[in-house]
């Protein structure tokens, strides 16, 4: 049964709000944005059609806060309600209120949230379609249990702990060594509770110098189910991906077929509709891959997959929701670019500590080849108590080459800002680096290469210079002669 | 006269001086962009100004321009915020005729102390200059050996400088023996021009005519340059002298730069020796033009001439060098003691009886620095009263032949505390660490003074040999990174140089630099120094040849120590917001010794203490990798804990404060056992 959508609620702040609502204007849907306190004048607010503020800073009393959320959208007319990613996107019991509240949810099923939500429950459901998964336990409830399961499956360090509601590369630790385990589980427990609400992790061993690959898959919900091919998304930090790429370098296209294949048997299995995600951790030394996770959301890094196939995600979502079937077979889909994708997050290129404070310069890359997500502008402010990415931008070739050139020109010569430090020095180093232009990288990358990372990467533009010399000249105007002179 | 381009940039060092020696009469250095602007203006003459002199200096037909060293390096650095690396490839570009020429000390080169051979090496061989004028403040020429190797292996021209002093132990004999030692260092005579160095104006005509004489009639074939300031007044009748003797190089500047303690007048120089007989060689309409473009911008530097103004021929006594003029006396009135200068000028006079070396860098430092804080002392303990008994004890001892077992027992105690508070440098001075003095070492009172109990020490380590045997390379890549670690990223090798000369000056450079950009090449003076001052109020400038307007649209009131800035930028309008010094300081307490324990990132404090223990405080007893707090930033969690077994003397913050990377979180009391 087909039903219209005329307006949706953006259930997220800064770059995803804002994406959504990108293609909502483009089918003339009408956006409301919802707001805590410090996102009074945020990007996402002036983009959307009308605003509900629903309260303060911290996420649990605004963008975690799902009564206030469905108000919104029943008092500002919304039909339908897209949750973004990251905040309540893979939270079942929202989409589960949403659709009591008789507004449409623009994503899978809840109790398909629910259940490719706990790692645990997800595992056991791979396995049966015989998807590789990680060896790893389930049932932690102390130390001891780790410690256990090391010897009686012969696992050795690295382990990873994991939030099993977690996602997103937060509520995870690595654990080198025994004596490390007692804080990291504690802090593992911790950051689970506060960020997913439920204390519950899962252990596994930890694959040294893996690659992380996905499946981008879309379903219908009448049982077609459509692969958009895969991405990288291997170079990480702090288990966070920051340059992701579409297609993958390291898989041979035999493996390709294969690993799409098993992604679409999988979501078929699962009775999945809407955009996913299949994770899957590959091995280049072995040639294996196992299964990581469904990601049952749109996920950030869908816009190279946008660029390689010419489709829109975020409106394919919204055909779905509004009960359509997908418009095109597996057979129609033929990538036929490069994509590359650079996180720009608010942070110390170094120490990724966050970074947050008034933008008071910012410049966005342009020209051929570019697309950029961006959840700013000049004169925003970013407030410490979010995601610290503030842009995506995102480039794309004929080839991996070509689309690498157009990120080196949109990093180094367009792009400024300044207010903020971003991690734009740091992506600049890792697309120059032999390394990463051989396509030879690890999960491990950043970390096993930060040294070199963290040179001179300056290049001269003569607008900063002259904005140098002006703010040189504001001062003196204010201050007059200094005494050092 | 002659004007053509004689010699240029790529000559070798026999070529160069085979073409002075052809000369009919004399040729002219001009230290118009360096001594000029150190003697008169304290070296804050902008590049951008000087470089407009360039086009002309390329016409004129000088031997040298000396654009380079001394001091202009140092306070380029740190007050006009240039680098001389900088300057020196404009002014290649500008007069890519000219012989460019550095004043360069012999072991501290443009520092201030002597640097171990390795640093000498690595920093001379990576300056493009074609004249290396290099002088020892102790005439100490052993000291000038890694310099000269190093310039003529490269193939540049090397110029061995006397420092010349009129006094009665500065005789001839003594000058001779040192162009002797100077002659036998550099292989002959061919190679080499010989400076004489007269850098505080004190050489009176006959003198330099006997000087030069016995140097000629020793050395008839060597080139030989007289520098001179022109403090005594009587610059014009040495220069002519010297010239009759067989000088065949003198220095000079633009008459519209000349003040009191700089070089003599170009102009005049040139009229006076042509009119005496001796050709100039010198293009002297275009130096004509030179001296008519400083005048375009010299009014610009009112605020930096020397408070004191006019000739002083008493400098023939105090001996202070016109480079040091005005930056004495500007130290003199940033401290508040500028009416005690006739006083430590006198002090001055007789000090350098009691000590002999000359007076320039870093010598005049060592003079100033001893004398005006005897001076200061006495006057601060017993008011001009105590000035006045100084220096009638001083001139006693001095004029009774320095017999100090002669002196009554209280004048001897004084004298014996007259160098207790003396400086650091003044001590290795005494010490030998910058090499021997010219005419042995002061009588030993000054050792019981300057040392106090100690002084038999001090003679013990007072060392004979050159600092250049005794100084052990530094480790300069262990230097590099040091810098690395300041700055927050490799440092280029321009910066590393730099920061070999002047550690903390270079550090402060380059974070200027970072932030200002090429403000202080591209900023007429006026701009650089007072910015806009009225609405509508413009600077225009190029960069690579794209030009950029800013423009001043208003400037807000000061609030709570704040002032906006509007200004028109290429058209478009910013705000800009300037912190005044009295902006309120919330006074964020940084990690510094090993008691500190900092917050490894930005973020919130939301836990002290762990779960296991709970919430900590003052006086709990810590292990060595427990928790003790939590901070959250984006919703990643990092810990804090112990960095060893302790106790927790204080914590400095409230919990679910937002604290910075560094700040102290904790202080901690290392456990004993």
């Amino acid at each position: 049964m087909q039903k219209a959508i005329n307006k949706v609620l953006v259930a997220n702040r800064g770059v995803p709000a804002v994406r959504v609502m990108h293609t909502c204007i483009d089918r003339k849907i009408q956006t409301t944005a919802v707001y805590s306190t410090p996102d009074r004048l945020a990007h996402h607010v002036a983009v959307a059609d009308s605003a509900v503020h629903i309260g303060e800073a911290p996420p649990g009393e605004s963008y975690l806060n799902m009564d206030r959320i469905i108000n919104a959208a029943l008092k500002s007319k919304a039909d339908a309600v897209h949750p973004g990613w990251g905040f309540l996107a893979e939270n079942d019991e929202f989409a589960r209120r949403v659709q009591a509240a008789g507004l449409t949810w623009i994503g899978p099923e809840p109790d398909v949230i629910r259940d490719m939500g706990d790692k645990i429950k997800a595992k056991e459901i791979v396995e049966k379609v015989n998807v590789p998964t990680i060896p790893g336990i389930s049932k932690v409830d102390t130390v001891d249990d780790i410690t256990r399961w090391l010897r009686e499956k012969d696992v050795a360090y690295p382990i990873i702990i994991k939030a099993s509601a977690g996602g997103g590369g937060k509520g995870m630790v690595k654990v080198e060594a025994e004596d490390e385990l007692v804080r990291a589980l504690a802090q593992v427990r911790s950051e689970a509770q506060k960020s997913f609400g439920n204390n519950k992790v899962l252990v596994e061993k930890y694959i040294e110098r893996g690659r992380h690959i996905e499946v981008q898959v879309v379903a219908d919900k009448f049982g077609n189910v459509v692969h958009l091919y895969e991405r990288e998304c291997t170079l990480q930090r702090r288990n966070q991906k920051i340059i992701e790429e579409a297609p993958s370098p390291s898989l041979s296209e035999e493996l390709r077929q294969e690993i799409c294949g098993m992604a679409v048997a999988l979501m078929k299995q699962i009775g999945y509709s809407t955009a996913g995600t299949v994770e899957f951790l590959f091995d280049s030394a072995t040639q294996k891959y196992y299964f990581l996770e469904v990601n049952t959301r749109l996920q950030v890094e869908h816009g190279i997959t946008e660029l390689i196939t010419g489709l829109d995600i975020v409106g394919i979502m919204l055909d779905v929701a509004m009960g359509k079937k997908l418009p095109f077979t597996q057979h129609d889909i033929r990538p036929n670019r490069w994509a590359m994708e650079a996180r720009l997050n608010a942070e110390d290129p170094r120490t990724f500590s966050p970074s947050f404070g008034r933008i008071s310069r910012l410049h966005e890359p342009h020209g051929p080849g570019v697309r950029i997500s961006s959840g700013v502008y000049e004169g925003a402010d970013i407030p410490s108590y979010y995601d610290s990415l503030i842009m995506l931008v995102m480039s794309a070739g004929a080839d991996r080459a070509d689309a690498i050139r157009v990120m080196d020109r949109s990093l180094s010569r367009n792009l400024r800002v300044e207010g903020v430090k971003t991690l734009a020095p740091l992506l600049l180093s890792i697309i120059r680096h032999p390394a990463f232009i051989a396509g030879e990288f690890s999960t491990r990358f950043i970390e096993e290469n930060m040294r070199d990372l963290v040179a001179t990467f300056v290049e001269v533009d003569h607008e900063d210079e002259a904005l140098k010399v002006a703010r040189f000249v504001a001062e003196i105007s204010a201050l007059g002669p200094q005494t050092w002179m | 006269m002659t004007h053509n381009i004689f010699v240029r940039p790529g000559m070798s060092p026999r070529e160069i001086t085979k073409a002075v020696r052809e000369l009919p009469g004399v040729c002219l250095t001009s230290t118009g962009m360096r001594d000029a602007g150190q003697s008169d203006y304290k070296n804050r003459l902008r590049h951008h100004d000087l470089a407009a002199l360039a086009p002309f200096y390329n016409e004129m037909g000088l031997f040298s321009a000396e654009c380079h060293g001394g001091a202009r390096w140092h306070v380029g650095i740190m007050s006009r915020r240039e680098s001389p690396f900088a300057e020196l490839r404009s002014l290649r570009e500008k007069m890519p005729n000219v012989l460019l020429q550095t004043l360069v000390r012999e072991a501290s080169l443009w520092g201030y102390r002597p640097y171990p051979r390795n640093v000498i090496e690595y920093v001379v061989s990576a300056v493009d200059i074609d004249v290396w004028r290099c002088f020892s403040f102790l005439n100490d020429i052993r000291n000038m050996r890694v310099v000269a190797d190093v310039i003529m292996r490269r193939g540049k021209l090397f110029a061995p400088t006397l420092s010349f002093t009129q006094a009665t132990w500065a005789s001839d004999e003594y000058y001779l023996s040192l162009v002797r030692e100077i002659v036998a260092l550099c292989g002959g005579i061919e190679e080499i021009i010989l400076v004489i160095k007269d850098m505080a104006g004190v050489g009176s005509p006959k003198r330099i005519a006997n000087l030069v004489d016995s140097i000629k009639s020793a050395y008839p074939e060597l080139v030989v340059q007289y520098h001179r300031h022109t403090t005594d007044g009587l610059a014009l009748p040495a220069l002519l002298a010297a010239a009759r003797s067989g000088a065949q190089i003198v220095d000079v500047e633009e008459d519209s730069l000349t003040r009191f303690y700089g070089q003599p007048p170009v102009l005049s120089v040139q009229a006076y020796l042509e009119e005496s007989g001796i050709p100039v060689h010198l293009n002297r309409a275009v130096a004509e033009e030179a001296v008519q473009k400083v005048r375009e911008w010299i009014s610009q530097y009112e605020w930096a001439e020397s408070p004191f103004k006019g000739f002083d021929h008493g400098v023939l006594a105090h001996r202070m060098p016109g480079g040091a003029f005005p930056s004495s006396f500007e130290q003199a009135q940033q401290g508040g003691f500028l009416h005690l200068m006739p006083a430590i000028l006198t002090v001055m006079s007789f000090y350098n009886q009691l000590i002999h070396y000359f007076d320039v860098t870093p010598g005049s430092q060592i003079t100033w620095t001893t004398c005006s804080g005897m001076v200061n002392k006495y006057a601060k303990e017993k008011g001009e009263v105590g000035v006045r008994h100084l220096i009638a004890l001083l001139k006693g001892f001095i004029e009774k032949g320095q017999n100090f077992s002669a002196l009554e027992e209280a004048e001897q105690k004084e004298l014996l505390r007259l160098f207790a508070n003396a400086p650091g440098d003044f001590k290795n001075l005494l010490l030998g660490r910058y090499g021997k003095l010219p005419m042995g070492w002061p009588a030993e009172w000054v050792y019981r003074s300057a040392f106090g109990n100690e002084w038999g020490q001090a003679l013990q380590s007072r060392e004979a040999a050159s600092p250049l045997d005794l100084l052990e390379d530094e480790d300069l890549a262990a230097a590099r990174s040091v810098l690395g670690a300041e700055i927050g990223r490799h440092p280029s090798e321009e910066e590393f140089i730099l920061y070999l000369m002047h550690p903390k000056d270079t550090v402060e450079y380059v974070e200027f630099k970072e932030r200002f950009g090429e403000a202080p090449y591209v900023l007429p003076t006026k701009v650089w120094r007072e910015g806009l001052k009225k609405p509508g109020d413009k600077v225009e400038f190029e960069i690579e040849g794209k030009p950029f307007c800013i423009e001043l649209v208003s400037i807000g009131g000061e609030h709570e120590g704040l002032i906006h800035v509007v200004m028109r930028v290429n058209n478009k309008t910013r705000v800009y917001t300037v912190r005044t010094p009295r902006v309120k300081k919330t006074e964020t307490r940084m990690a510094k010794g090993e008691k500190d324990v900092p917050s490894p990132i930005n973020g919130t404090v939301w836990r002290l203490g762990n779960p296991k223990r709970g919430q900590l405080k003052v006086g709990d007893i810590v292990s060595k990798g427990e928790e003790i707090a939590n901070i959250e930033a984006m919703k990643m969690e990092t810990t804090v804990v112990a960095p060893y077994d302790a106790q927790i003397s204080e914590i400095v913050f409230k919990l679910n404060d937002i604290v910075q990377e560094g700040q102290i979180l904790f202080i901690l009391e290392r456990s004993k056992d």
